[in-house]
């Protein structure tokens, strides 16, 4: 018996551990939120804590509940961006927005984390509602453009003639409070679980982000989502076809408004702070640079994103020589990878499995590449 | 208000207008006639606040500028507003060869990220450079003093605007009017505006428009580095000017209504003169105000004050 033969007969017997299989489980729902919980429950402990791993990471605990915020805020972002193609580069205001009135609750109303996330979410979408009936009536660069006078516009709102609420530069103070009045987000575990997830407040945000990655899956494999796609292929071909285009580009907008929203009141939360600079345009910028370097449209790549954006910003940027560069480095990355690799970091970990997988694929895709193949990165990913 | 308190509120207007449209006109053309979003226009004018430091200075400063002797920055300021716009001109040539043509045929969303990219960078280049704090252009001996315009009639003596305004409002006029002129009367101008309307028939004619479109861009960027002179002796020089100024110009671009450049006239001159209103009435709502003002008039008017005019009206 030749070894062809084996090969085939292994093949057609075990379809169970066969590529197309791992193709098929890859793409479910339950996969990407198993693989989901699993990223939350080991991302802590492999950047901060663990051996080896943690020695090249050199992370700690509180940047990794900072990157998982992030990456609801990125994950809300490219919710925008990456299915309907709406570029905006004014999502600092959805950020800060919620930041303040979670803040403002917790220190007026009622300071219940849960409350006051809520909150802040909601007023995002509020605000959402208003700078949707703005924006939406324009295109393209106009959209990015005036997404970002909006931003400015409360940026400086914030920061002047509204400081009496905000407390201008000096920012707002949210004290710390229990979950529910039982759960305290301090509260340090042992044991294993304390190995894994430390602190109540890192369950407490893991738990966002893997209701966050969930909401989006749902959209993104519902025939909902699929219209998201539709318009940002080709907006007028949609409307043709009979859809209400406006409406359904202002549900994404408020989509990912609350998703931005959520991710400003856990940062209230987190930080035990809400400031103006969170409303600045460089908050915009750095989640447009996370959301393009990771991987358009796929849900890895955000979270990849940020996380490399925040190893520069957080560990790489105390290194000695290096660390003044941080932010040079990470911008060259950007750029380039738009003007070459519009795939990012995401693209890129796809295209190498790929290729181990079958080499001559790899050859294919650097060829369409080259004579000017056009790719969208639409690979739907689970944090693996 | 008493003429001379009127005459200086008109300045500080038509000076803060003058400087949002010297960065604006390059972007406007280029993103009329090109089709071709710049953010790294922000660079040109970046560089030019701080080529125009280095050329003018005389001061002693942390960072590179320290190596720069006297160069005596009385009349030092003088070579600076020369020399920035050629150097910035080169600088425009090359920005149009390397960073804007290979996307000439992509899609805006694209060239919006990529100079976004680029300008990011820069900054930081700059900051890395010359330190992080900012620095303040030493205003020259010549331009400290207010200067008295007699033909609204002050008396000599009285203090009526600013030299440096005068000066800002003077060349911009100069400089915008010699933009209109170009497009009005010279063949390189009429090439552009052809290329525009229809660039293939434009080149089906033997016309050649890669090299109008080139000299455009390049005036363009030495218009914004010469704004960059300006402005840095009227603001702070920080390495973050450049985006803080490109965010407004743009939006000025676009609520003038895209490759007009009469609405980008406008638009400066509305922005400038809610920019002195609120500094008279509310100061704190004076950064706030432009963005409101934009706000407004594209929710009235989504493509802008004059949609759609043909490029160099």
């Amino acid at each position: 018996m030749s070894t062809d033969n084996i090969h085939k007969t292994v093949a057609e017997a075990s379809s169970l551990i066969s590529w197309d299989t791992w193709d098929r489980i890859k793409h479910t729902e339950s996969f990407v939120l198993l693989s989901s919980v699993l990223f939350v429950l080991l991302f802590s402990y492999a950047f901060g804590r663990a051996p080896v791993v943690s020695d090249v990471f050199q992370g700690y605990h509180g940047l990794a509940i900072t990157i998982l915020i992030w990456s609801i805020f990125a994950l809300g972002f490219n919710l925008l961006l990456g299915q309907t193609g709406l570029l905006s580069f004014g999502h600092a205001m959805f950020f800060g927005t919620a930041s303040y009135a979670a803040a403002l609750f917790a220190i007026h109303v009622y300071n219940d984390p849960l409350a006051v996330i809520v909150v802040g979410t909601l007023a995002a979408v509020a605000l959402g509602a208003v700078a949707a009936l703005i924006l939406l009536r324009l295109h393209t660069v106009y959209f990015s453009i005036v997404a970002l006078a909006i931003g400015q516009f409360l940026y400086f709102l914030a920061r002047e003639p509204l400081v009496e609420i905000t407390k201008g530069i000096n920012g707002l103070e949210v004290p710390r409070s229990d979950v529910l009045g039982v759960f305290e987000l301090e509260h340090q575990y042992g044991g294993l679980l304390g190995e894994l997830v430390v602190n109540n407040l890192y369950l407490f945000v893991g738990v966002f982000f893997v209701a966050v990655v969930a909401s989006i899956t749902r959209i993104r494999k519902s025939p909902y989502g699929l219209i998201f796609k539709a318009i940002r292929e080709n907006e007028t071909r949609t409307a043709f076809v009979g859809l209400d285009v406006w409406r359904y580009k202002f549900a994404a907008f408020l989509l990912s408004a609350a998703i931005v929203g959520l991710a400003g009141g856990l940062m209230a939360v987190n930080t035990q702070f809400a400031g103006v600079e969170r409303l600045y345009w460089s908050v915009s910028g750095d989640v447009v640079v996370m959301t393009v370097l990771g991987g358009l449209g796929t849900l890895a790549g955000p979270v990849i994103g940020t996380f490399v954006f925040f190893y520069f910003k957080g560990i790489v940027n105390g290194f000695p020589t290096l660390g003044n560069y941080w932010l040079l480095l990470l911008s060259l990355s950007f750029t380039t990878v738009v003007w070459v690799y519009r795939d990012g970091i995401w693209g890129m970990i796809t295209a190498l499995t790929g290729a181990l997988r079958d080499p001559r694929e790899l050859v294919a895709a650097i060829t369409a590449r080259v004579t000017g193949g056009d790719s969208t990165g639409d690979a739907p990913g689970g944090e693996d | 208000m008493n003429v001379d308190g009127v005459v200086g509120f008109l300045f500080i207007a038509l000076s803060v207008a003058s400087l949002y449209l010297l960065v604006a006109v390059g972007l406007s053309i280029v993103f009329g006639s090109l089709k071709y979003v710049n953010m790294a226009h922000g660079v040109l004018y970046l560089s030019g606040a701080y080529i125009g430091l280095l050329i003018a200075s005389s001061e002693q400063y942390g960072g590179l500028l320290s190596d720069f002797g006297q160069v005596g920055l009385d009349w030092g300021f003088v070579p600076a507003l020369v020399l920035t716009p050629v150097v910035i001109f080169v600088v425009g040539v090359a920005m149009e060869r390397w960073i804007a043509k290979p996307f000439y045929e992509r899609e805006l969303l694209d060239q919006l990220l990529v100079t976004f990219g680029i300008l990011i960078a820069a900054q930081e280049l700059v900051a890395i450079l010359f330190g992080r704090t900012g620095t303040i252009y030493p205003r020259p001996e010549w331009l400290t003093g207010a200067i008295s315009l007699p033909v609204i009639g002050t008396p000599p003596g009285m203090s009526a605007a600013s030299t440096i305004r005068v000066l800002v409002v003077a060349l911009t006029l100069l400089l915008v009017a010699g933009i209109f002129a170009f497009f009005k009367y010279t063949d390189y101008g009429l090439a552009v505006r052809a290329g525009t309307e229809d660039s293939e028939m434009t080149q089906m004619l033997g016309i050649r428009i890669g090299r109008p479109f080139l000299l455009i861009f390049a005036v363009g960027a030495a218009y914004a580095g010469l704004a960059g002179v300006l402005g840095g002796s009227l603001f702070n020089v920080t390495s973050e000017i450049g985006m803080e100024i490109i965010i407004p110009s743009l939006v000025i671009v676009i609520m003038g209504g895209v490759g007009s450049l009469r609405g980008t006239v406008v638009g400066a001159l509305l922005a400038g003169l809610t920019f002195a209103v609120a500094t008279e009435l509310e100061p704190s709502m004076t950064q706030a105000s432009i963005y409101l003002l934009a706000i407004v008039v594209l929710t009235i008017r989504p493509s802008g004050i004059f949609p759609s005019a043909e490029i160099g009206q």
